[in-house]
């Protein structure tokens, strides 16, 4: 037995943790959950009880529905290069030999950046006059663009820079599947005269589907919810092009002063977060019943 | 290349087995590209945009355009100089500093005996555990700014560096004390016992058994909570005014929106200053950053 075993201590020990998480994470949501049932005349006047007006009032707006496509694009986009990089670029350090090892410690460089330094980086990278990407291109003979006046090109180039900065946790995480996976089974399938293609389709992959469930979970959480990014790097312009849902969460509450609506944003963001977050696992585990 | 017998018939050497040994090796070539070549993009995908910005931050304004080139012809330091000098940079430099390190202590100061609570502990509330690996996930910060923002000025907590401690730390302490219970509940039990039998407290079992055991846990933490409280944009958006608690991420943010492309070098400067005590922190403790990415992949 333990001294300090009274029945208060394990209670004394956890309240401070417990008692912060429920005033900053738990509270605000209940108060946003609250306050978007509410309207306001102006900021700190009296509150009156409207229902569910501002969530109707949000599905009946055109800008918020602009807002809700732009981020299913900006999250779709994540997802498919961000995944399709991590694997390419997981399975490349995977296999590389020991002299190239510390180009794992490389890819933790993104990390270190912060959305908006990156955004700042890309805004330099990406720029039509003196820009790295379009002298690039020029060796190619292509014409390099100017990115951010063409909305396509500006929301191409905004789920690159949120992607640079998010990959290098799914890399490591991939990389970190592949490396348990056991060795005598490639073999096997060596011997067997499986291409590389094919082992890695059936063999690698299935064996890493909870860490690529993982890393979809993060792309999609860390798209659906950047704001320093595209705002730092496009505004949300050029015509709204990169106007997702945080870009309209933040000019709603913070431009246009609307806090109750904001709150019912919020909530929308919230919601939407975790039905995909929900979504992901239930393929993860419907994989691991096939798997079994 | 080891040397091949002289023959007066070139076409010996393509007998059938070294063709079939030449194609071996193209196909053995074609292997390693397919390595190489992910690995070749890697490294610019990784690198150029930090290479680009540090080459910019060392040019004039009007160099950025005239000699667009990756090394520049006359490299100077004005930009560096002016950031450096500049009011905004310092204070915002100061309020990151000071936040970073005191959400960090407060992180720990509050993650080691709740995380010990749950480890060594049978209690009501330990279901709570469970729901702490999802939390992160579930709500992003990014949620939290309109709630706080209203919270903050009806409690005249705005521009305080205080209050966005106490706001990154709570955001941060589901994730750092499900990591640290699962390091804690790896300290066998008997050696805190044995500290039992000569009739130590438990708050000196937990500075002299358990704390010394968990030193790279506790940095990996450490390192976590500060990178997020030195990154952190949306809360610093919502809840600072002024340039009293700003901190580096909005103020190059600002920097950016009043200047635009007009002092390239000056924002490229600022950005590379931004990422000074990662240089050092990566350079002595890269295990542990790793480490605690991976970790926070779990969130």
């Amino acid at each position: 037995m333990l001294v300090g075993n009274r029945w208060f201590t394990p209670y004394l020990l956890s309240t401070p943790a417990l008692v912060m998480i429920s005033a900053i994470l738990a509270f605000p949501v209940v108060y946003a959950i609250w306050g978007s049932l509410f309207d306001t005349q102006f900021l700190g006047g009296p509150q009156e009880y409207v229902g569910l007006k501002h969530y109707q009032d949000l599905f009946a707006d055109p800008s918020f529905r602009w807002a809700i496509s732009r981020t299913a694009i900006f999250v779709t986009g994540g997802l498919i290069i961000g995944i399709g990089l991590s694997l390419v670029f997981a399975f490349a350090l995977n296999r590389a030999t020991r002299r190239l090892r510390f180009l794992r410690g490389l890819t933790i460089v993104p990390y270190l950046v912060s959305g908006v330094a990156a955004a700042v980086m890309f805004r330099l990278l990406f720029n039509g006059e003196f820009g790295m990407v379009n002298r690039m291109l020029g060796i190619f003979g292509i014409e390099g663009p100017t990115w951010f006046s063409n909305p396509d090109l500006a929301m191409l180039a905004a789920i690159i820079t949120q992607i640079w900065t998010d990959l290098p946790l799914a890399v490591l995480l991939l990389l970190g599947g592949l490396q348990t996976i056991n060795p005598s089974l490639l073999d096997a399938a060596v011997v067997d005269g499986a291409s590389g293609w094919k082992r890695a389709r059936y063999i690698s992959i299935p064996l890493i589907t909870p860490q690529l469930v993982i890393a979809t979970v993060w792309f999609s959480y860390a798209t659906l919810t950047s704001l320093g990014v595209v705002l730092a790097l496009t505004g949300g312009g050029p015509m709204n092009a990169t106007r997702t849902l945080p870009v309209a969460l933040y000019e709603t509450a913070f431009k246009e002063l609307q806090q109750n609506e904001a709150l019912a944003i919020v909530i929308v963001i919230l919601a939407i977060n975790a039905l995909l977050t929900l979504f992901y696992a239930s393929l993860n585990r419907k994989f691991d019943l096939d798997a079994t | 290349m080891s040397a091949q017998p002289v023959t007066l018939d070139p076409g010996s050497r393509l007998t059938a087995p070294r063709r079939r040994q030449g194609l071996a090796r193209l196909r053995h070539l074609g292997k390693q590209l397919l390595i190489l070549i992910p690995l070749g993009v890697l490294v610019v995908w990784t690198v150029l945009p930090v290479l680009v910005t540090i080459s910019i931050s060392f040019k004039s304004p009007p160099a950025v355009y005239a000699q667009p080139q990756l090394i520049p012809s006359d490299p100077t330091l004005q930009a560096y100089r002016d950031i450096i000098g500049n009011d905004g940079f310092q204070a915002s430099f100061l309020n990151s500093l000071i936040i970073g390190i005191g959400t960090a202590f407060l992180t720990l100061l509050l993650s080691v005996p709740a995380a010990y609570a749950f480890a060594r502990y049978r209690f009501r509330g330990r279901a709570f555990l469970l729901l702490f690996a999802l939390l992160p996930r579930l709500i992003p910060g990014l949620g939290l700014i309109v709630p706080l923002y209203r919270i903050a000025v009806a409690i005249g907590a705005m521009d305080n560096r205080l209050m966005l401690m106490i706001v990154f730390t709570g955001t941060l302490l589901p994730l750092s004390v499900w990591l640290l219970v699962g390091f804690f509940q790896q300290i066998p039990r008997e050696l805190e016992e044995a500290a039992n039998v000569d009739g130590t407290t438990m708050f000196a079992r937990i500075r002299y058994v358990v704390l010394p055991l968990s030193v790279p846990a506790l940095i990996t933490i450490g390192v976590l909570a500060f990178r997020q409280a030195w990154q952190e944009f949306d809360l610093v958006l919502a809840l600072t005014r002024s340039s009293a608690a700003r901190t580096l991420p909005y103020e190059l943010f600002l920097m950016q929106d009043s200047v635009g492309f007009a002092n390239n070098p000056g924002l490229a400067a600022f950005a590379v200053l931004t990422l000074l005590p990662f240089i050092f922190v990566y350079l002595r403790l890269e295990r542990y950053v790793v480490g605690g990415i991976t970790s926070g992949a779990i969130k």
